[in-house]
């Protein structure tokens, strides 16, 4: 075949790479039938579900009513949603207190151990997210071994964490900071050294240093981790199922419940578009704060 | 998404600035290095209690009595447990072989296919990764329930694989990205069909990646709760769907002894897929891979 190709050696590559290009064109197809039919077509499904209703028999039927967000404007549902927006940009701002000064000295003073600690970090956050939310059910609890140790230590009555909004947050953190720490530490591996070095002998004191050196050089990292805390957050039920209680509860559990105990779909997937127009709104805002950051750099 | 560029920096560092890193350790990180062994403490501290208490030999989830293998005869004797065990490695088997097979597909045909409805379905597969899973389960659960399919383990299977080819598509461009098409084309330019090329070039330079993604899927997908939860039946249920019906009515040491070996099981697969790629001889370990995504 070589050979017979050898006298248009110049049209030779223009026609191999068209067939070449129509053959990875077909391996296209199936992971793109895939993605289309179970996810886009899933998620329109929730969306044209969500201005249906619930028919004769129990049976979600399609529709074209705004009556399903009309039921949602009122002061139940909007005092989750609330609750869910304050939980959430909580969660952020405790995983970057957490995890900003953990990737720093991971990155910085991490040394030889640095991949190591990295390592010991990644591992725990694939024990199955279920367990660890119900371990710390199980330690938090009125009878549980952090309260038995307050108790011997003198505090009678311990401490109630569970059910409170704390417990939910931190539960939440705990789930997610991973997520930060992981670009964070990234930006700072990539974040030129010298530049603090730099840094000191132009401000003097590593505080100045710091906030005018690295902490714009980590900016990316911390949009990043933002992101990748906020989007998770907003949407668990976990957390407050299992560290929280009524009182607590946020959309997720608004959603489940509507599942699986109010039968009632409809008024599900109108709960699940809010949630994800939520979702979208912040991602409009994070890619104008990224492409502001990237002109600015 | 750019972290395998991540070591060789590093090393860059290391070589250059040995003196000047030794200064900045003496600078002011004491409480930071504090702070941070508080931090693993607090990571590592439920872990340890469940795996403790898992072999308490009192139904105590506070005061540890004396050893013994109790709550892990109770586990194994339990059939309903054993057959969701079942259920969960069997789910994430098939759905880790899928998973590989439509997200190395997208990968390749993402790396040679330009033109905007090619880009148009790299987006889309991105989706799912910064989806919260209720989102993903809701509709799911729609879209199964709407068609009038039966929910049962193959529903599972189905939506995890939904979930998990952006993972390997992820994973194995990040390879991909890292080495030329040239060897490709120069395998071509052999004689080598485009079918051989990529037999004996394009998978053995993939490899550590399918791997490293294969296993990371199977991880995700045995741990998995919220998916799972939407669209599953109701005989066998996966393990976590199980384990979270039984957390709401009791709390029993049993589920300490099931959380044990659910979280070996996955630390030892997360522990391989970090460790497999250093056995190809690669600098970058799969962290690098993981972290990338």
């Amino acid at each position: 075949m070589a050979v017979a190709d050898d006298s248009s050696t110049i049209t030779k590559p223009t026609r191999r790479s068209a067939t070449h290009t129509r053959l990875w064109g077909w391996l296209l197809l199936p992971p793109a039938a895939w993605m289309f039919i179970f996810f886009v077509s899933s998620i329109v499904i929730v969306v044209l579900l969500s201005f249906g209703h619930v028919g004769v028999g129990g049976r979600a039927v399609f529709g074209s009513s705004l009556e399903n967000y009309r039921a949602l404007w009122n002061s139940t549902y909007l005092t989750v949603f609330v609750r869910s927006l304050i939980y959430a940009v909580a969660t952020v701002v405790c995983c970057l207190a957490v995890g900003y000064p953990v990737a720093y000295t991971i990155a910085l003073h991490g040394g030889r151990y640095k991949n190591a600690l990295i390592a010991a970090l990644v591992i725990p956050f694939f024990a199955s997210y279920l367990i660890r939310m119900y371990a710390w059910s199980t330690l938090l609890s009125d009878e549980g071994l952090v309260n038995t140790g307050l108790k011997t230590l003198g505090l009678k009555d311990g401490i109630r964490f569970l059910n409170t909004p704390g417990a939910v947050i931190a539960g939440l953190t705990y789930g997610f900071v991973i997520f930060m720490i992981l670009p964070i530490y990234a930006s700072l591996e990539r974040m030129d050294l010298s530049l603090i070095e730099a840094g000191k002998d132009l401000y003097h004191g590593p505080f100045r240093t710091f906030v005018s050196v690295t902490l714009p050089a980590t900016r990316a990292g911390m949009l990043g981790g933002i992101l990748l805390v906020f989007l998770p957050a907003l949407g668990d039920f976990v957390s407050a199922q299992l560290l929280g209680g009524p009182g607590t509860y946020m959309i997720g559990n608004l959603i489940q419940q509507q599942f699986f105990e109010g039968q009632n779909q409809p008024l599900g997937s109108a709960l699940t578009v809010v949630l994800m127009a939520a979702l979208a709104v912040f991602m409009v805002f994070y890619l104008r704060a990224t492409q502001r950051a990237e002109r600015e750099t | 998404m750019a972290a395998p560029t991540v070591t060789a920096d590093t090393t860059a560092i290391d070589v250059a600035t040995p003196r000047r890193r030794r200064r900045s350790v003496e600078g002011k990180p004491r409480i930071a290095v504090a702070f941070t062994l508080l931090f693993f403490l607090l990571l590592y501290l439920p872990i340890v209690v469940v795996v403790l208490f898992s072999f308490n030999s009192k139904k105590s989830l506070s005061a540890f009595q004396s050893f013994s293998w109790r709550w892990y005869e109770q586990f194994f004797n339990d059939d309903q447990l054993i057959s969701s065990l079942k259920a969960s490695l069997f789910i994430s088997s098939v759905a880790m072989v899928g998973a590989l097979v439509l997200g190395t597909m997208l990968a390749l045909a993402l790396e040679k296919v330009r033109g905007r409805p090619a880009r148009a379905v790299g987006t889309v597969a991105l989706v799912p990764l910064v989806t919260p899973e209720i989102v993903t389960g809701v509709a799911a659960l729609l879209f199964f329930t709407g068609l009038g399919i039966h929910l049962s383990l193959t529903t599972v299977i189905l939506a995890e694989i939904t979930f998990s080819i952006s993972y390997v598509a992820v994973i194995v461009r990040g390879r991909l990205a890292a080495v030329s098409g040239e060897v490709e084309e120069a395998a071509r330019d052999l004689g080598c069909t485009a079918f051989q090329a990529m037999r004996l070039v394009t998978i053995p330079t993939i490899l550590p990646a399918l791997i490293a993604s294969g296993l990371l899927v199977f991880a995700l997908v045995f741990d998995d709760f919220v998916l799972a939860f939407f669209v599953t039946g109701v005989d066998p249920q996966p393990l976590p769907v199980r384990i979270y019906s039984e957390i709401r009515l009791t709390i029993s040491p049993a589920i300490n002894a099931v959380g044990t070996c659910m979280m070996l099981v996955s630390v030892v697969l997360i522990g391989l897929s970090l460790v497999v790629p250093r056995l190809f001889g690669r600098k970058d370990n799969g962290l690098d891979l993981l972290s990338g995504g």
